[in-house]
């Protein structure tokens, strides 16, 4: 059922998670319903948020210049980070409902895209930080949203996935490996376009 | 059977070795993590050096990473395969009192070796700092551990070499090999000494032992350890004892070739530096062969985790193996090496490993030898999870702190201007890291906190008991002769 997994959750999983998890599980939503519905939109905020804060403050990596680029680079990196959130959120829901099984977890892609949805919540919220890039002020509202997220992950896979603490446990942090796994392939692509020469005027 | 008959032909494992081994090692761990955070936060405040030659940077980092690897690492690998190959060899130990020796050696060579780093004494090799006379003593101390250890599985009673032992006994091998003759030099005093080797011989030399070091010490070792206590605590065998083998040889064998990646760019001939990147990527596969089979292994053991505080600890280390041998092979890839190396990125990528493999697989190992070693429950559980939430939260900090930090310093000593000149001075680029620099301490400080705090948990469980007397099988059957 889509229409009780809307926009107006959003409060309610920042301040009440628990009650968002138990709410999912007994819905059972549909897997095109959050995507289109929720989480694409979720999505697009930070590379817009970054695309605005880019123009107007520039790249400021603690040094006195900030580094700024032309209007159709910047749209071209913030449609790439796009594409790069849509990939992250996919593969990883995709994963997660392929480890199910050995977790004796829901299997409904529904659940795992409302999942990924709600543990990335805190993360999208956090990247309103992107309109002022400064890269430590990102870092830290980005990594207690990070933790919250872990934490949200541990708690309301179990509920959501309708399987036992324990096996939920073991499930985190199987996604977890998986997540840095790909956040760490997402620095190792971006260094090797920027070393390509497409991205910021670097000495290579 | 008489007492005396037990005493002086004792048949249970020698046990009390493992004891003081562990012992040592959470005391080289508490003190090697203590140095690792007052040296991350020198390098937000470098007032905190207090003008002391011996609390500088470049002296106390080295005092870090050698207490870290040889002395917390090294002495929880003795211990641990100590206990193991006697289980799984169903035989008391071969030579225990050379073992003996091999203890108090190696904390012998461990302490001094400390103090003559703090005193400014060097070699110049990154993990093989020490002097020669210390390298002298460690190779003795070494080949006597070689004894015990060969010497055990060659009286054993069970005809197959369980995996453990094959990796154990590579550790041994590979770490005597590369020791000995990156360690070959000229003294000329007794507290200096010049390499044999010079210019790019001695920088491939120093890196097939630097990157070996890693791969047969901090990996392969270490895997040993996950393949014996893993199973153990999950109370089943290993998902797949033909994958363990597969991968025990196909990462013995493509290891060797990896070092020369830590030389990318420098001047060694350009098809040594390729090979060292193609068998780099293939070390992928072995490495995730055992990741998979670790946490299928663990999947199937999922209630333990109910009554067990310690396989939360494997369980996320074998995440973290996951990420830092991607990571590793990503790096050594020309195209992103290029940008990466020298950057605190390969700082995160060794704390990935070392923290977040490492250090929680002897964590978890410990929450679960200790209790068995003293038959005491462990003092206190909760504790442990505390344990393991700020090691979560402190090895997330540190990683994410150093991506950060290398991707913006990569990116700042690279940045040109419109004139084709480097944009950025050095102290601005450094300036620039100050704010990743407290980070990092914000996260290693959390580590230390949980590291500490499993001190006292082991040590109140050790407090409460004594090494308890196991029997092997066989012997026991046969009435304990």
């Amino acid at each position: 059922m889509a229409s009780s997994f809307s926009i107006a959750l959003m409060p309610r999983v920042l301040l009440r998670p628990k009650a968002v998890f138990s709410q999912l599980a007994k819905d059972s939503p549909s897997a095109t319903g959050v995507f289109f519905g929720f989480a694409l939109w979720l999505g697009i905020l930070p590379p817009v948020f970054a695309y605005i804060g880019a123009m107007n403050f520039g790249w400021r990596l603690g040094v006195v210049e900030p580094l700024f680029f032309p209007w159709y680079i910047t749209l071209g990196i913030s449609t790439a980070y796009f594409g790069a959130l849509s990939f992250g959120f996919l593969s990883a829901a995709f994963i997660a409902r392929w480890m199910a099984s050995t977790y004796r977890a829901d299997v409904s892609l529904g659940a795992h895209f409302a999942l990924i949805t709600v543990v990335g919540a805190p993360l999208t919220m956090g990247s309103v930080m992107h309109l002022y890039p400064h890269v430590f002020l990102n870092i830290v509202v980005l990594v207690p949203a990070l933790i919250w997220s872990m934490y949200l992950l541990y708690t309301g896979l179990p509920v959501v996935l309708k399987t036992d603490t324990e096996r939920g446990m073991l499930m985190a942090s199987a996604i977890i490996g998986y997540l840095l796994v790909a956040l760490v392939t997402l620095l190792g692509i971006t260094v090797m376009l920027w070393s390509y020469g497409i991205g910021p005027r670097i000495g290579i | 059977m008489s007492a005396t008959t037990i005493s002086s032909h004792p048949t249970h494992y020698e046990d009390r070795i493992v004891t003081a081994f562990t012992m040592c090692s959470i005391i080289w761990a508490v003190l090697g993590m203590a140095a690792g955070v007052y040296v991350a936060a020198e390098l937000v405040w470098p007032a905190l050096n207090f003008e002391q030659p011996w609390l500088s940077f470049g002296r106390l980092r080295t005092v870090h990473t050698n207490v870290v690897i040889f002395g917390f690492g090294v002495s929880a690998l003795m211990g641990t395969s100590i206990y193991s190959v006697q289980r799984t060899c169903h035989v008391r130990l071969f030579a225990p009192e050379l073992a003996w020796f091999v203890f108090w050696g190696w904390q012998i060579v461990l302490i001094l070796g400390g103090l003559s780093l703090l005193a400014g004494y060097n070699a110049g090799k990154e993990y093989a700092e020490l002097e020669w006379p210390f390298d002298i003593a460690i190779t003795v101390v070494w080949v006597c551990y070689a004894v015990i250890f060969f010497g055990t599985i060659a009286k054993r009673k069970i005809a197959p070499i369980y995996v453990s032992n094959w990796f154990y006994g590579a550790f041994i091998i590979v770490i005597a090999m590369v020791h000995v003759v990156n360690s070959l030099a000229l003294p000329v005093s007794l507290t200096k000494s010049y390499s044999l080797f010079a210019g790019a011989q001695d920088a491939l030399v120093q890196w097939w032992y630097g990157h070996n070091a890693v791969g047969f010490l901090l990996t392969g070792g270490f895997l040993g350890m996950m393949y014996y206590f893993l199973p153990k605590q999950a109370e089943r065998p290993i998902w797949s004892y033909r994958l363990s083998v597969v991968a025990f040889w196909a990462f013995t064998y493509s290891y060797i070739w990896a070092g020369p990646h830590h030389l990318l760019y420098n001047s060694i001939p350009e098809w040594v530096q390729s090979l060292a990147m193609a068998m780099s990527l293939i070390l992928l596969a072995p490495s995730w062969a055992t990741m998979i089979n670790g946490i299928m292994t663990v999947s199937g053991a999922w209630k333990k985790l109910r009554t067990d505080p310690a396989l939360k600890f494997i369980v996320l280390s074998l995440a973290f193996y996951g990420l830092a041998t991607f990571e590793g092979p990503m790096m050594s890839i020309k195209t992103v090496n290029v940008f990466s190396h020298f950057t605190e990125w390969t700082i995160g990528h060794v704390h990935s490993g070392a923290l977040g493999w490492n250090a929680l697989i002897v964590f978890g190992t410990y929450y679960f030898l200790v209790p068995r070693l003293m038959g005491q429950p462990l003092h206190s559980r909760a504790m442990a999870n505390v344990h393991f939430w700020l090691a979560l939260a402190g090895v997330m900090l540190y990683v994410l702190a150093m991506w950060g930090a290398g991707i913006s310093q990569g990116l700042l000593w690279l940045s040109l201007d419109d004139f084709g000149e480097v944009r950025y001075s050095f102290i601005e680029v450094m300036e620039a890291m100050a704010p990743y620099y407290l980070l990092r301490l914000v996260g290693g400080l959390l580590f230390f906190t949980g590291a500490v705090l499993m001190a006292v948990n082991l040590f109140m469980t050790m407090f409460n008991g004594q090494t308890v007397r196991v029997t092997p099988p066989i012997a026991a059957k046969s009435g304990g002769h």
